[in-house]
């Protein structure tokens, strides 16, 4: 199947990762990434990448960066968000340690891309907003190439206010 | 042979760490508190199984300073596959010590822990690939050897084999309230630690 404008290009998610000065890749990997993950192994220049084996330990070792003065992204998958509520809790609001997330819509239908994810068939997915909200978390869906822009923000609230965000992909990641 | 308890494993190793980070969490917390070893400390609290996620994430961003992680045996099964995490790094200046003293809320009421007496932590942990793991039961050799042990490259895991204190809590001794405190110590650790490790 051709990619759409719904597959932004994994070159585009680097350059912004690159333009907000991401040095730590923290990961559990995600379906949804999967051509972003092969970039950042392939070797991205000042990125390094550390898998985790849940995203509990996702969480936990972004925040050891940063309070080592590191700037790290954490990406994972929605289920992966759902899991790690307790240690989002723990480090990113009663510590207010900031964390950005980059989260893939992993069991999105195609026919949703576009749409409100309030109104997917896959509970999976309808979860991330709600969770987010109850957490408090600030989140940003990405659907389009422009909305790469919302990084740039996410960085800025995470870092200003000493908090957790999420940034939500939408649609796997294009391979270009 | 003396015998180990937290505070005795605590008390060593605050004696020997120099300008390590010590990272602890539980039991090894209350312990570091007694002993008043503040500076250059976090604990993952309230956080069980966090403390050798945090303390790689510190270790790998000072690659040059020592990260002691004191962990508890109850914490360290909630996230087993930390061991795998950190032995995936290899970061030369880990060292994770686990207090495995076969009980939860050690010290407050003792409850026994998944695996009690039957788990290999050091096992566990040369599996997964740390560059040296070992075990100690008793308190003279474990302070003899830990100049030694902090001396080769890690990442090294050293299990203690340790006696639970007793139980406070109980019918004539009813549990009390948990002090904000407890929610908020991590945060002011964190940037008191990211001050620190920016002066020294």
């Amino acid at each position: 199947m051709a990619q759409s404008r719904f597959n932004i290009p994994a070159s585009s998610y680097v350059e912004a990762l690159r333009r907000n000065g991401v040095d730590y890749f923290v990961t559990v990997p995600d379906w949804v990434q999967l051509a972003l993950h092969q970039r950042i192994e392939d070797g991205v220049e000042g990125i390094q990448s550390v898998t985790c084996c849940n995203e509990d330990q996702a969480v936990v070792v972004s925040a050891g960066l940063r309070i080592g003065g590191k700037n790290p992204i954490v990406v994972l998958q929605n289920q992966g968000f759902h899991a790690c509520v307790n240690a989002t809790r723990a480090v990113g609001l009663d510590a207010q340690i900031p964390i950005v997330f980059l989260i893939g819509q992993f069991g999105r239908e195609f026919s949703n891309f576009g749409e409100d994810t309030a109104r997917s068939r896959a509970r999976i997915v309808r979860l991330v907003d709600p969770i987010a909200e109850a957490l408090g978390i600030p989140h940003w869906l990405i659907e389009t190439e422009s909305d790469l822009a919302y990084i740039d923000e996410a960085f800025t609230v995470a870092l200003g206010q000493k908090r957790p965000v999420a940034l939500v992909v939408g649609a796997p990641i294009g391979w270009e | 042979m003396e015998a180990m308890n937290t505070l005795s494993v605590c008390e060593a190793i605050a004696r020997i760490r120099g300008d390590a980070v010590i990272v602890a969490t539980m039991g090894s917390m209350l312990a570091f508190d007694r002993l008043g070893a503040n500076e250059g400390r976090i604990n993952s609290v309230p956080l069980m199984g966090g403390a050798a996620s945090l303390g790689l994430g510190i270790a790998l961003a000072h690659p040059r300073r020592k990260v002691l992680v004191v962990d508890g045996d109850a914490s360290l099964l909630m996230q087993l596959g930390g061991l795998a995490g950190v032995a995936t790094q290899q970061p030369r200046n880990l060292y994770h010590f686990v207090v495995n003293n076969g009980v939860q809320f050690a010290g407050i009421y003792n409850l026994d822990i998944a695996g009690k007496g039957r788990v290999d932590f050091a096992g566990l942990a040369r599996a997964a690939g740390y560059a040296l793991a070992k075990r100690y039961n008793e308190l003279e050799p474990f302070s003899k050897d830990l100049p030694g042990i902090l001396s080769v490259d890690g990442p090294t895991f050293v299990e203690v084999v340790v006696q639970p204190e007793k139980s406070v809590f109980g019918k004539e001794h009813p549990q009390t309230e948990v002090p904000d405190r407890q929610f908020t110590r991590m945060g002011d650790e964190a940037r008191a630690l990211g001050a620190w490790l920016q002066r020294t």
